[in-house]
């Protein structure tokens, strides 16, 4: 994918920049706020990653000027500011998501492969299906191979979500975030555990596992 | 936080019960004044009524030594004639005790000089009312006894009148005293509910608001109020100070932080290296992290940082999620965590993912601290007022005296001390909770300990 990265600080920016390379992204870089968004409305982004404080033109500004301008290409925010409002500030300039600093850079691309590939709005979603696993939206149901598995629902919600991110790598932190909206990271290991009860659940009476472990990052659910 | 419950309205305002208090007072003093004015009435107009009959006396001995015993008859029924009011009375009696002259009927026959009642005397002529006694004495004329009296009821005039002018003075200081009053009161009692009403709201973080302060006012309550306005001039300067210095931190923190996790990522990545040192260097810059993280929030929280968006927050479905969250990672455990389910909606006006986060820690913590074959046990309660939810177990319990600190930040029990985390998190909800205007506490559960966290109910 093409992605777009609007960032002063020249450490990040490199380290960023090079990694999304690294694993055979296209990179454009800006490295302050007017550059940037030249760059973006000359060209066609899958994707974009700003920092909130840039020189000459601020992060927020520079967002609600892109979406002002009819740019609707999703937009990751990227700040040193973690305030109760911050977040909220972000989504409402018009950011997909937001990313606090420090984070793992296998956190930023997980979450760029969310962003970029996120399917269009489709009106009618009723079934999600990879490999031989079904899952029925509306019926609340769950077979693999013509065999039906009983979920709770809290487990149904993060088999969805794992199925619509289906072969890209979601992290721990996007599971809190969408299957039980925890903004912040419990110590405890919820996530492993849920994810273990699901296993067992899809993939220990079958031959062939869907759920994978990516080291370090978080999982992937894949035929 | 404990917030002291606000005194009943409706008392009287304090300048009505101050003017009230004044005329109580006045009616005390004026009752005093009226006894010593008594005293000292009666004093000086006795000795000024003796001082008249010696007089008088004095004259009738001249008549009688220039002009005998029948001089001194007709002059003293003469003065008889015309005793004013009966005011005065006079009697001669010879050597034998007859009586020679006079207005007074019967002979006096008692030793004097004393004070007789007025019916005693039966004066010539009409008695009037308002004599009661007479003042009596008596002077020897040649071998006869004149005997004078004067009535009392002067004194008792010249009391009625300053009793009179008292009471009259006593009921216009009490009338004018409410009437003020009321009107101080009034006016008094805008102001105070206009300070309280300030007040109230600088309480919920509108550090902005100041005491009103009328122009030109150099009162008291308006000096009173610009030095509470000053202070909080300089309080709202600390306040902007402090979030200054955690945003500053914070950034110049979170930067080189960054740099630090992707130089330990590009190095991890770099073949020939001893990775599980990197691993746990990152697994060390990620503890370092998530501190930092829970401090920033908890000084954001008592900074007063009200940037969080408020609204109606449901606990019930937050309650729900948290121990869906938690169950699995409890019955691994082996711990029974459950929900008892609440009858209804707990409705509080507050922060989603905040609360969320509280109530978390809350949970976490008591899992994390209860053995095997334990319960934690969740419960939401309402009323009009309140809401309540406890977080009960029956495990080891936290020690009396560690249940205030538990809440500080970096607190660990001796028990404690070697399970992960970074002593953070119950300061964290204390943070959350006093943001909420809620209180949280702890207490033993025999065995065990309960966490109460209470919030005021919104409809």
């Amino acid at each position: 994918m093409r992605v777009l990265v609007i960032e002063d600080d020249r450490e990040t920016a490199d380290y960023v920049c090079s990694s999304l390379l690294a694993l055979g992204h296209l990179v454009d870089h800006a490295a302050d706020g007017k550059h940037g968004f030249l760059q973006a409305l000359d060209n066609d982004f899958d994707v974009m990653v700003i920092d909130r404080m840039l020189p000459g033109l601020d992060g927020l500004t520079l967002l609600r000027s892109l979406r002002g301008a009819g740019v609707t290409t999703p937009i990751m925010l990227l700040s040193a500011m973690d305030g109760l409002k911050d977040r909220v500030d972000g989504l409402e300039a018009g950011a997909d998501d937001y990313l606090v600093k420090p984070f793992a850079f296998s956190e930023l691309s997980a979450r760029l492969s969310a962003l970029a590939r996120r399917p269009p709005i489709k009106t009618e979603e009723t079934h999600l299906r990879v490999a031989d696993l079904d899952l029925d939206l509306l019926r609340h149901t769950v077979c693999r191979a013509g065999q039906a598995i009983a979920v709770q629902p809290r487990e149904f919600r993060l088999l969805a979500y794992l199925m619509r991110h289906a072969d890209r790598v979601v992290t721990r932190t996007m599971l809190l975030e969408s299957v039980w909206e925890f903004n912040f990271d419990p110590g405890t290991n919820i996530v492993e555990t849920h994810i273990s009860r699901l296993r067992n659940k899809i993939d220990k009476p079958f031959d062939r596992p869907l759920i994978h472990t990516v080291r370090g990052a978080g999982y992937s659910l894949h035929g | 936080m404990a917030r002291p419950s606000a005194p009943k309205a409706g008392g009287l305002p304090t300048s009505v019960r101050l003017s009230l208090q004044f005329s109580f007072l006045y009616a005390v003093l004026s009752a005093v004044v009226f006894a010593m004015a008594y005293w000292f009435t009666q004093y000086e107009v006795h000795d000024w009524v003796i001082d008249q009959m010696r007089g008088d006396a004095g004259t009738l001995q001249a008549i009688y030594q220039t002009g005998g015993a029948a001089i001194l008859v007709d002059h003293l029924n003469a003065l008889a004639a015309v005793s004013f009011e009966d005011a005065r009375v006079y009697q001669l009696q010879d050597a034998s005790g007859a009586v020679l002259a006079g207005n007074i009927d019967l002979p006096i026959g008692r030793p004097l000089p004393a004070m007789i009642p007025a019916d005693q005397i039966a004066a010539a002529g009409s008695i009037i009312h308002e004599v009661n006694g007479y003042w009596m004495q008596e002077t020897p004329i040649g071998p006869y006894r004149l005997i004078q009296g004067s009535g009392d009821h002067i004194v008792r005039e010249v009391l009625e009148a300053l009793g009179t002018a008292l009471v009259l003075g006593y009921l216009t200081v009490i009338v004018l005293g409410l009437v003020a009053g009321i009107r101080v009161g009034r006016i008094t009692e805008k102001r105070i509910a206009a300070i309280l009403n300030a007040l109230t709201r600088l309480s919920d973080g509108q550090l902005a608001v100041r005491l009103p302060v009328p122009a030109g006012g150099g009162d008291d309550l308006s000096r009173v109020s610009v030095k509470v306005n000053d202070m909080l001039d300089e309080i709202a300067q600390l306040a902007e100070s402090q979030r200054q210095i955690a945003n500053d931190i914070a950034h110049d923190m979170r930067t080189p932080l960054q740099r630090l996790h992707q130089r330990l990522e590009r190095l991890r990545a770099t073949p020939g290296v001893a990775a599980d040192e990197i691993d746990a260097c990152l697994g060390q810059t990620r503890d370092i992290i998530s501190t930092f993280n829970a401090l920033l929030r908890i000084a954001q929280l008592e900074g007063g940082d009200r940037q969080a968006r408020f609204g109606l927050v449901d606990l019930a479905p937050i309650l729900s999620t948290v121990i869906d969250a938690f169950r699995p990672v409890a019955e691994d455990r082996g711990i029974d965590l459950r929900l008892s389910d609440p009858p209804q909606a707990l409705m509080v006006r507050g922060d989603q993912g905040l609360l969320t986060q509280m109530f978390s820690n809350v949970v976490e913590n008591a899992i994390k601290h209860c053995p095997s074959g334990t319960t934690v046990a969740v419960d939401g309660l309402s009323d009009d007022r309140t809401i309540v939810v406890r977080i009960a177990d029956n495990g080891p319990g936290i020690s009396a005296t560690d249940r205030e600190r538990v809440f500080q930040r970096f607190f660990r029990t001796e028990r404690s001390r070697h399970t992960p985390g970074n002593g953070l998190g119950l300061a964290l909800v204390k943070a959350i909770a006093q943001i909420h205007h809620g209180t949280v506490s702890v207490q033993g559960n025999n065995p065990g300990a309960v966490f109460r966290v209470e919030f005021a109910a919104c409809k």
